[in-house]
């Protein structure tokens, strides 16, 4: 006793001492820094020392990014609440749906000791969380609908997923709406949980069943009350334990309901066993095609939302970023918010090559990347991507953040490798000798031209002032425009007036104009040099550039 | 589709942008007159910088003079029907006057004899004859007389100004002068004098080409550059380049594209604005003009309608043919904005003579604007057309100033005159113009 007492004063003294010690550390003045702190701040910058030390500050910003993209999927939120809502649904119904009821065995019992599924709040949980799949599913239906977009970017691996997900939730319903129903699956749980036999108690319980539990069971015939109250308590001693009222099923008993009046039939052919198989089955093929179908995005996006948190590709170590590329193409969900967010979209009305749209081109792009892209393809994916302008959108927009403004140049260095450059370099091969390509690039439309370079009254006004070339902002930008632009402004037009336009084609001038109209604004004699540079342009193109029709007859 | 055009109301429109454009305007702002000027590059971006007066008369006879104001007396006495003789002798004192102060208190200073005509360089190694030249250009004039021994820089890519050429030419009247050829800093392929003048408006740029001149020195007592000092900080460039080589430099104008009638064009967009002109520069005036009581209605814009303005009276120094304020076709020649009466031969094919040096020049160039003595356009018959509408500039008619060498003068005396008449119809008193 007393030994156990000095111990103990001991050990308070030592407490107390270094507590005395440590304050000190607070309180002591050494060197200029802490005049006129008060030691509540220090105390407060130590501890964010501290933290510092055990933790790398960059620990809370990854942790942040966590939270909000992939927990909270708040990046989305803020492009759109309604798809984040329908996303959210879907996403968490169906993540919540595997973790507490297909591996219900494993990951019940961790919480809860006497867990059952069909006991609350399990068995609500359940039933939610399908009602929200469900409505997440047909929201997202619905928006598909409503947007044109979606209409041109189906594949069927997507589809055979999403139906295999509608057969899983609606057989799951269906399930347990038999279930309910089931007259054999009393006998076999009666015979299972009874301790006796007492025909009077079965048959209570049996009312009871019948009556509260939604069973369909033949009432027996002319009952007493008593057999009511000892129902309950028949039920009570075996089923409650684990059989929560079936009404909290607020999608099943509705259904059971309306299943009733053939339940007889469903049970004689044993229908619950029937569905139980198809939803297991079934449950085990969607997993087994999860990764062959963009659900593995489920992997990759939040992978890939990791990975941007710590920068651009292009700030990635070089043997890591074909890696990163490789993880961002898989995160893709097809979506297309890229393609409606597009700056050059709009050039699919008139040039029909899909692959202008972000979504499209990065569908080739995988191909691509794995060597499954014939030539005709590789073609109209140069096309494409060189019709792309860089501008960044869709990087901003993607919604699994994908850097595709990287990957668009790193796959356009790819295409030129592989011997499909830019169509404008194909456009300074042509001589005035050559044949023009077939007239089917541009279907449906009329030809987009004003006529100008072909009407002389465009050019004879050009005095060759120069005026055009020192406002254009593309030359200023040269220390040597003949090295970088082969020819400056007025020069073009000189061509013009020479009837020489085909040597225009490919100059790197014409196609590095940025349309800012100063020449035009600015001529003295009003000639519309920055009209005439578009006229080249599309007639560079027209010549040039290929359509699917011209690829698919097999010009070059 | 309809556009909503915001209304301006003024006192003085001035159409043009050129020399007389913007002297009209500068007068106008000087005397506090309400005015609004329109115009869109034209011919100014072209000028050498140089404000010629008389320089020559009679031009058949090639009669050189070296006091300008004796030749525009003789010129007067000769050709009444000259636009100078209806502002006469004391107004064009007066009005190049106020213009060269107002361009020595501004960041672009020139100089001038008052009573004699100075020399200036060409790029072709002539000699030219005008009234006032940039302070940059105003070495030579003096040195003509004592002929130092000269370095000439020219650089490879600039085409149009050789420092051989010039030296060759000039060689009789000026042995002593060398040449050397350098790269210039920071600039390959062809070069332009405007990227190069604003590339010297940089330290740097200053400092690395004094280091590259440096050396060719020797005993040379002055350097010739091409007119690439800068273009808004003129004086900063040369001053700071003479101190870095510790010799005068002058200028020599150069072909186009050149920078001396950009560094005027910029002086004025720069300064107007700030006197209270309202500038609508790059805009033109739109068809078609229409009168109301007694004011001008017209729409000014460039494509498209921007501005509709009503202006109680309008100064027209549009220009003439490439500043097309006159336009010429197979038939006649018409004044494009009004279609007023142009004093033309009667045929076309009375315009030109068969040789192009012809010595007494080509009829059509003294085709134009006919003004009475409010400088004020006429018809045949010598009636004024619009009471409230004014002309000036190389609109007028009776004057062939690229052989004459009377441009700027032309231009700015006019101008001035224009304003005066057009004050006694606004019913302003003349006030003593404030500088």
């Amino acid at each position: 006793m007393l030994t156990s007492n000095v111990a103990t004063i001991a050990l308070g003294i030592c407490l107390a001492g270094t507590a005395w010690r440590i304050s000190r550390w607070f309180l002591s003045d050494i060197g200029p820094e802490s005049d006129g702190l008060s030691t509540g701040r220090r105390l407060a910058a130590a501890g964010r020392a501290l933290l510092g030390a055990l933790i790398h500050p960059r620990f809370w910003q990854r942790s942040k990014i966590f939270l909000w993209e992939i927990v909270l999927q708040g990046h989305l939120l803020q492009q759109d609440r309604l798809r984040w809502a329908m996303h959210m649904a879907m996403c968490y119904g169906v993540l919540l749906l595997v973790l507490l009821h297909a591996l219900d065995d494993w990951t019940a019992p961790v919480f809860f000791a006497d867990y059952y599924p069909t006991l609350n709040p399990f068995r609500w949980l359940r039933n939610f969380f399908a009602f929200l799949v469900l409505a997440g599913v047909l929201g997202t239906a619905i928006r598909h609908r409503r947007h044109i977009r979606f209409k041109r970017i189906r594949s069927n691996a997507d589809r055979l997923i999403l139906l295999l997900l509608a057969v899983i939730i609606v057989s799951g319903i269906v399930l347990e709406s038999a279930q309910i129903l089931s007259a054999s699956v009393f006998e076999e749980m009666v015979e299972d949980y009874m301790g006796d036999d007492d025909p009077d108690e079965v048959a209570a319980l049996q009312h009871y069943w019948a009556t509260e539990m939604g069973a369909a069971l033949p009432v027996p015939a002319g009952e007493r009350t008593a057999d009511a109250a000892a129902g309950q308590t028949a039920h009570e001693a075996y089923c409650a334990a684990c059989h929560s009222r079936p009404q909290t099923a607020f999608l099943s008993y509705p259904i059971s309901r309306f299943l009733k009046p053939v339940a007889g039939m469903m049970d004689a052919l044993r229908i619950d066993n029937w569905l139980w198989t198809l939803h297991y089955l079934v449950s085990c093929l969607a997993l087994a095609c999860l990764p062959f179908s963009k659900f593995f995005h489920l992997l990759a996006t939040p992978l890939n939302l990791l990975a941007r948190a710590a920068g651009p590709v292009s700030d990635s170590p070089r043997a890591f970023r074909a890696s990163r590329r490789a993880l961002g193409l898989d995160a893709c969900t097809h979506c297309g918010v890229c393609t409606e967010h597009c700056s050059v979209a709009p050039f699919y009305r008139v040039i029909p090559n899909p692959a202008i749209l972000p979504s499209e081109k990065l569908s080739g792009v995988q191909r691509l990347a794995a060597a499954r892209a014939p030539a005709a393809e590789m073609a109209l994916l140069s096309d494409g991507s060189f019709t792309c302008t860089l501008c960044g959108r869709c990087t901003r927009w993607c919604p699994s953040g994908i850097d595709l403004q990287d990957l668009w140049q790193a796959s356009r260095r790819d295409l030129i490798q592989k011997g499909f450059p830019p169509f404008y370099e194909r456009a300074a091969a042509i001589t005035p000798s050559a044949t023009r390509a077939p007239e089917s690039t541009v279907s449906g439309h009329p030809p987009l031209s004003l006529g100008l370079t072909d009407r002389p009254e465009t050019f004879w006004a050009c005095v060759q002032c120069t005026t055009c070339t020192s406002v254009c902002p593309v030359v200023a930008a040269s220390d040597d425009p003949h090295r970088d632009l082969d020819l400056t402004p007025q020069q073009i037009m000189n061509l013009m007036r020479l009837q020489l336009k085909e040597q225009a084609f490919g100059c790197r001038m014409l196609w590095d104009c940025v349309t800012c109209y100063q020449c035009q604004e600015h001529c003295p004699q009003n000639v519309k040099v920055a009209d005439v540079l578009y006229e080249l342009r599309n007639e560079a193109c027209r010549r040039a550039i290929r359509s699917p029709q011209a690829i698919a007859a097999g010009s070059s | 589709m309809t556009t909503v055009c915001p209304e301006i109301e003024c006192d003085l429109l001035v159409i043009g942008t050129g020399m007389a454009g913007m002297a009209t305007a500068l007068f106008a702002a000087q005397r506090g007159i309400d005015t609004v000027q329109v115009g869109m590059t034209g011919e100014l971006n072209f000028a050498s910088g140089l404000l010629d007066l008389l320089g020559m008369h009679p031009v058949a006879k090639a009669q050189i003079w070296s006091d300008p104001w004796d030749g525009i007396a003789q010129l007067i006495h000769d050709q009444p029907d000259h636009p100078y003789a209806r502002i006469g002798v004391d107004t064009i004192r007066e009005a190049m006057q106020a213009f060269i102060n107002f361009l020595n208190s501004s960041t672009l200073p020139y100089r001038c004899h008052p009573h004699q005509n100075a020399q200036v360089i060409t790029p072709v190694g002539t000699l030219k004859t005008t009234y006032a030249r940039p302070e940059s250009m105003a070495w030579i004039d003096r040195a003509l007389i004592d002929r130092p021994p000269c370095l000439l820089v020219d650089f490879p890519g600039l085409k149009g100004f050789s420092a051989r050429q010039i030296k060759a030419v000039l060689h009789d009247r000026w042995p002593d002068l060398r040449t050397a050829r350098l790269p210039f800093p920071g600039l390959t392929g062809e070069l332009q004098t405007e990227r190069m003048a604003r590339r010297l408006e940089t330290p740097t740029a200053r400092a690395q080409l004094a280091n590259a001149i440096r050396p060719q020195l020797g005993d040379a007592r002055a350097v010739g550059l091409p007119a690439i000092l800068g273009i808004a900080r003129t004086q900063q460039v040369f001053t700071e380049l003479q101190q870095a080589l510790d010799v005068p430099v002058f200028e020599i104008p150069t072909m186009l594209p050149a920078v001396t009638g950009l560094r005027l064009r910029e002086c004025f967009e720069r300064q107007l604005p700030q006197m209270g002109v309202r500038a609508r520069y790059q805009q033109k005036i739109l068809p078609t003009p229409s009168l109301a009581s007694d004011c001008f209605i017209l729409q000014a814009g460039g494509e498209t309608p921007e501005a509709q303005v009503r202006a109680r009276a309008i100064v027209l120094a549009s220009g003439r043919f490439f500043g097309q304020g006159l336009h010429a076709d197979r038939h006649a020649i018409r004044e494009t904005i009004f279609d007023l009466p142009v004093h033309q031969p009667a045929d076309r094919s009375q315009w030109h003579r068969k040789e192009l040096f012809h010595d007494e020049g080509h009829p059509i160039h003294q085709a134009g604007l006919r003004i009475d003595a409010h400088f004020r356009p006429v018809d045949a018959q010598g009636r004024c057309v619009y009471p409230n509408l004014f002309a000036a500039g190389s609109i007028l008619a009776h004057q062939d100033w690229i052989r004459q060498k009377c441009g700027s003068g032309l231009a700015i005396a006019s101008a001035y005159a224009a304003v005066q008449a057009c004050q006694a119809v606004l019913g302003q008193p003349p006030q003593a113009a404030t500088a």
